[in-house]
């Protein structure tokens, strides 16, 4: 808590982030940003033991109970940006509660990787869903973690902790240059159930079109807030009986068998 | 975590955004102040209601109800609120979070190794899978009730 080492490298961190700026570069004909939040996430990478060893193993932990908190503030703003644009939200209420189904768009796209790739009941619990943490809650409850399908949602929730906001943020920044996608449904697209990651996709659009800031971070703390809403009982309903029945499907499509569970009792029979 | 050191969190979290409200968009720690104690004070009384409320409520969602409240047009004082919450620039107030969030991430860099390439990949089209569904969504019903 009182750890000042801590809170003066974080002030170091915020005043190069923010001296370097954010950076805009044309890449054909669109412009992708990159954002002092990304520097500040990445520099705190390189200040831990595996690089720089500057910060400590305290210094790691006493940061991971700090986020929490901070966090707060940056709620307070989102909902200071929610306020004045009720109007358009209420209007705009269909796109944002439906957008919500797109989260199945993981699972068509997922699975079939995963099993491609030679994942076998891993790819269920890496592909229902985009594994934060009430999908990883929902999974150890299901299969426990120590399962493969635990072994998958780990490994996308470590993966997603550690390279999330980079990819979500510069991902944003490419589709609305290079895509006919309007910013308003990238906003909403944005809300995946992880503030960091909606923040950094917000936080692109926003520097690419200042004009309509507010309706873009108000879109997506809203998607967000619905995500945190009804994206466990989407991700029970709806994901992962889809994940489980498409994984029967691709397998059968690889292998020409269908999948045999490990530990399954018939099996075990004979 | 005790209130009094929620409360000294913030304040360091604010006072970092006043300077990296200075140093990047340029804007004045003294023009920002106002708004960055409001947001302060919002999230304070957020997570003291969390405590307090019997009910188990997240502090996020008091949190958010209360500032969406305050500015909603119409409601006493919101044009105020709005113009000095506006003062404080939205990516200056996250650079010193994921600043503190790149820090704890280098606990998770050990199960990285666990979880191999494979799993990587996959990480990548799952993100890719949930981002271009929604939007697609998202655009297509935008597009029929006429917002865009």
């Amino acid at each position: 808590m009182r750890n000042i080492k801590l809170h003066a490298m974080v002030l170091v961190l915020v005043i190069i982030a923010e001296f370097i700026g954010p950076f805009k570069t044309q890449v054909g004909v669109g412009t992708i940003v990159l954002l002092p939040m990304l520097y500040a996430l990445i520099l705190g990478i390189l200040l831990t033991p595996k690089f720089a060893k500057i910060a400590n193993e305290k210094d790691m932990e006493d940061a991971g109970s700090l986020i929490g908190v901070t966090l707060m503030l940056l709620m307070a703003k989102y909902g200071t940006t929610i306020g004045p644009s009720i109007p358009v939200i209420i209007k705009s209420s269909p796109a944002l509660i439906l957008q919500e189904l797109g989260n199945i768009g993981t699972v068509l796209l997922g699975v079939p990787i995963a099993v491609l790739f030679g994942l076998k009941r891993e790819s269920i619990g890496a592909a229902h869903s985009i594994a934060r943490e009430p999908n990883v809650a929902l999974i150890g409850e299901r299969f426990g973690l120590d399962s493969p399908e635990g072994e998958g949602v780990l490994g996308v929730y470590i993966i997603g902790t550690v390279f999330g906001t980079i990819f979500i943020g510069i991902l944003a920044s490419v589709l609305a240059a290079y895509t006919p996608f309007h910013p308003y449904a990238l906003a909403m697209a944005s809300g995946v159930g992880s503030a960091s990651m909606m923040t950094a996709s917000v936080g692109s659009l926003s520097e690419m079109f200042p004009q309509m800031a507010t309706e873009l971070q108000a879109f997506g703390a809203s998607s967000n807030l619905l995500s945190g809403l009804d994206g466990i009982y989407m991700s029970i309903w709806i994901a992962l009986p889809l994940a489980e029945w498409l994984y029967k499907k691709v397998y059968r499509m690889k292998y020409g068998a269908d999948p045999i569970r490990e530990n399954n009792i018939e099996e075990d029979r004979k | 975590m005790k209130l009094k050191d929620s409360l000294i969190i913030l304040l360091i979290t604010a006072f970092m955004t006043l300077v990296g409200n200075l140093v990047g968009p340029k804007i004045s720690p003294i023009e920002a102040l106002p708004g960055i104690l409001i947001l302060v004070a919002v999230s304070f009384i957020g997570i003291a209601l969390a405590k307090v409320v019997p009910i188990k409520i997240p502090s996020v969602a008091y949190i958010v109800t209360l500032a969406t409240i305050m500015t909603i047009p119409g409601f006493p004082f919101s044009a105020q609120i709005s113009e000095l919450t506006g003062k404080v620039d939205f990516l200056a107030l996250t650079t010193p979070i994921l600043a503190y969030a790149g820090i704890y991430t280098g606990k998770n860099l050990d199960g990285l190794k666990k979880t191999g390439w494979k799993i990587a990949i996959v990480a990548l089209f799952v993100m890719l899978g949930t981002y271009i569904g929604s939007a697609l969504i998202a655009q297509v019903i935008l597009k029929i009730i006429k917002v865009i």
